[in-house]
């Protein structure tokens, strides 16, 4: 175990009667870093959240804090401060009664609690409202009355269940940011479970993607952007195009795959492990990354050719859909001036291609 | 926002309004002008005079009655709250879903037994050759005086509402948001403390509103008085069949129970009061 890691999973396993809602789970979380866990609704984040505060004992497995097994300390004995998807704000406590809730139980003295949670009303900008009853304030107040409530005690881990999922659209940006500046300030460890793609990639330093009590991959935004490791995880973020087929060949560091749409190459470099001739892999290219042309452009490798079946103009970007010779749907995602040349009328004949570097092989398990 | 009435709305609350205007106005105003009738020859006559309420109030012997009726039947809203509170704790927190419904069951079971009936069945245990003082003499104890006390009061009132105050409770309990336990817990609240600090003033008007019924039903209560008190200490519903029988005195007896009737709704207000403080909703 590493010097800076504060939380570890280990081979956790979490059922509810004979239903699987957490399978063996191991991945560790830094000290003072914003890891978040996104997966559809349903698939465990909140139950691994739960199990790490001590709200859900795990089935099997350990969950260390600081090296130490947690897994029979009662929540009240732990450390790890969560925020709900409901806020469970106290309804019959005013705003500061709310904040002051936590350094109460500690025995915190009268005067210092009241210092304490003026500091932090402050902090999340909600001094005027502190004599105030829950039931008048509004949604984002009341995000921030509850995020003071938990940071009041300056705990070492802050648990968030997708705490967001109440606000309108335009809030749920300002809190993003504020969510992202809290934590950069005070150095707290921030464990941010939603099933927002863009909440979890704007904010987090490291993304957890979970499908069906599993861990699909652990990684940076950009590496699981740019390289998702599985067709699940590729087909959750839904900004590439994906190729199934066989690999008919593996020689020199270049892979080839025959898919319906026709025979594919990419590079083996970064496989994980060697690719033999007959598996079935998955080949992934970013729309962003798939290019468009008339005819075929010398020197690239895969070209397709495919017929224009609709087009979506959004700010900035235009999504052109395409049909493949076999039928299939992809997707290229280009600013209006690299289209400015193309005869972009549905039903249009072109070819798409991308460069070499732009496709990765995903094996399927 | 006031709506005015509307004739659909008139159609289905009409049968109720009728019904409170007859058996509960109706005797109401009738009580008060009885109370300023006077009695002579042991014949009551119409009359507008406050000798009644004069004399009453005059009595410390009333005052006395009423003093312990307040405290006996705010002792017993006490008392049965405090001990159903941990039966229906248990109920709500601790017990399956079908245990919860069998639990309902029982606490609705002792209503289906006439409440005179249940209180002569505490007689068979607590008189001096009762169940209780034969089993205690088994080891050599008593016989003590159980039937004919304060005590046996207490628990003819218990018996009374004890069933009730749970249900109530129960349901106060039941609609807790369990969020707000485990976050009470998450956030460093042993589980004690939690019911004082969170389930307790969650549950708060639910609480208050069975204390408030335990308090009604035992302040007008005359069987456990007469039955298991023995009439000794003399409460007000005591006190009105005493004024009744001694010389046809009707109107003084309007008197107690308009009283009794004032306490009831200014203790009922100052509890729903209290119960719904510091909410704005
Ligand atoms: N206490 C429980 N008893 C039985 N099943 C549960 C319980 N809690 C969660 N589950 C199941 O476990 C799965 C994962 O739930 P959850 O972790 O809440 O998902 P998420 O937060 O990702 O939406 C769901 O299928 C849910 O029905
Ligand atoms: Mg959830």
């Amino acid at each position: 175990m590493k010097n800076d890691t504060l939380v570890s999973f280990e081979g956790v396993v979490k059922r509810f009667g004979e239903f699987v809602a957490v399978q063996r789970m191991d991945f560790e979380i830094g000290k003072g870093e914003f890891l978040a866990i996104m997966g559809s609704s349903g698939c465990g984040k909140t139950t691994t959240l739960r199990m790490l505060a001590g709200l859900e004992a795990p089935s099997e497995g350990v969950i260390r804090l600081s090296g130490k097994p947690i897994n029979d300390l009662p929540t009240w004995s732990r450390d790890t401060p969560m925020v709900w998807q409901s806020l469970a704000l106290f309804p019959f406590l005013n705003v500061i009664e709310n904040v002051e809730f936590a350094l109460k139980m500690r025995g915190v003295g009268k005067a210092e609690r009241r210092r304490k949670a003026e500091q932090w009303l402050d902090r999340m900008q909600i001094t005027e409202f502190a004599s105030r009853n829950i039931s008048q304030l509004s949604g984002g107040q009341r995000q921030r009355v509850a995020l003071a409530r938990s940071l009041v005690v300056e705990p070492e881990i802050l648990l968030l269940d997708e705490p967001l999922s109440a606000l309108d659209a335009a809030l749920k940006v300002r809190m993003q940011s504020v969510l992202k500046n809290l934590q950069r300030e005070t150095g707290i460890t921030f464990v941010y479970v939603t099933h927002s793609q863009s909440e979890a990639f704007s904010m987090a330093d490291r993304v957890v993607i979970m499908s069906r009590g599993k861990i699909e991959q652990i990684g940076t935004p950009k590496e699981i952007y740019r390289t998702p490791r599985t067709r699940f995880v590729a087909g959750f973020l839904g900004s590439s195009n994906m190729f199934t087929g066989k690999v008919s060949g593996s020689d020199g560091g270049v892979v080839t795959l025959d898919t319906p749409a026709g025979a594919l190459r990419l590079s083996a470099a970064g496989m994980p492990q060697p690719v033999a001739a007959g598996q079935t892999a998955t080949l992934t290219v970013l729309d962003t990354k798939t290019d468009l042309a008339v005819t075929p452009p010398s020197g690239r490798v895969n070209t397709l050719p495919v017929r224009m079946i609709g087009e979506e103009f959004i700010g900035a970007t235009a999504t052109i859909y395409l049909e493949t010779a076999d039928g299939q749907e992809i997707r290229i995602q280009k600013s209006h001036e690299d289209l400015a040349n193309l005869p972009l009328q549905i039903g249009q004949e072109l070819v798409a291609h991308w460069s070499y570097e732009d496709g990765h092989l995903v094996m399927e398990e | 926002m006031r709506r005015s009435l509307t004739l659909y709305g008139l159609t289905f609350s009409l049968p109720l309004l009728i019904w409170q205007l007859l058996f509960f106005v109706f005797p109401l105003v009738f009580l008060v002008a009885l109370s300023f009738w006077t009695v002579k020859n042991f014949r009551m006559q119409p009359d507008i005079d406050a000798v009644n309420w004069v004399t009453m109030y005059g009595r410390p012997l009333f005052w006395q009655a009423y003093g312990i009726t307040f405290a006996m039947s705010a002792a017993a809203a006490a008392l049965v709250s405090a001990l159903a509170f941990p039966c229906s704790y248990a109920i709500a927190f601790k017990l399956s879903e079908t245990g919860r419904r069998w639990a309902v069951f029982l606490m609705v079971i002792p209503f289906f037994t006439s409440y005179l009936v249940r209180v002569y069945s505490w007689q068979i245990f607590l008189s001096d050759a009762g169940i209780i003082n034969v089993m205690l003499g088994w080891v050599g104890l008593g016989p003590y005086g159980l039937l004919n006390t304060v005590g046996a009061t207490m628990i003819g009132y218990l018996t009374l509402t004890f069933p009730l105050v749970v249900l109530l409770q129960l349901f106060s309990l039941a609609f807790i948001d369990r969020t707000l336990i485990e976050a009470a817990h998450n956030l460093r609240c042993g589980r004690l403390r939690t019911v004082f600090a969170v389930i307790i003033p969650s549950a708060r008007v639910g609480l208050v509103i069975a204390a408030l019924f335990a308090f009604i039903l035992s302040f007008g209560d005359f069987v456990s008085p007469i039955y298991l008190g023995g009439g000794d200490p003399t409460t007000l519903s005591i006190l009105i069949t005493d004024t009744t029988k001694s010389g046809q005195q009707w109107p003084r007896a309007a008197v107690i129970a308009l009283t009794m009737i004032g306490t009831l709704m200014a203790v009922a207000f100052a509890a729903v009061r209290f119960a719904y403080k510091g909410r704005t909703k």
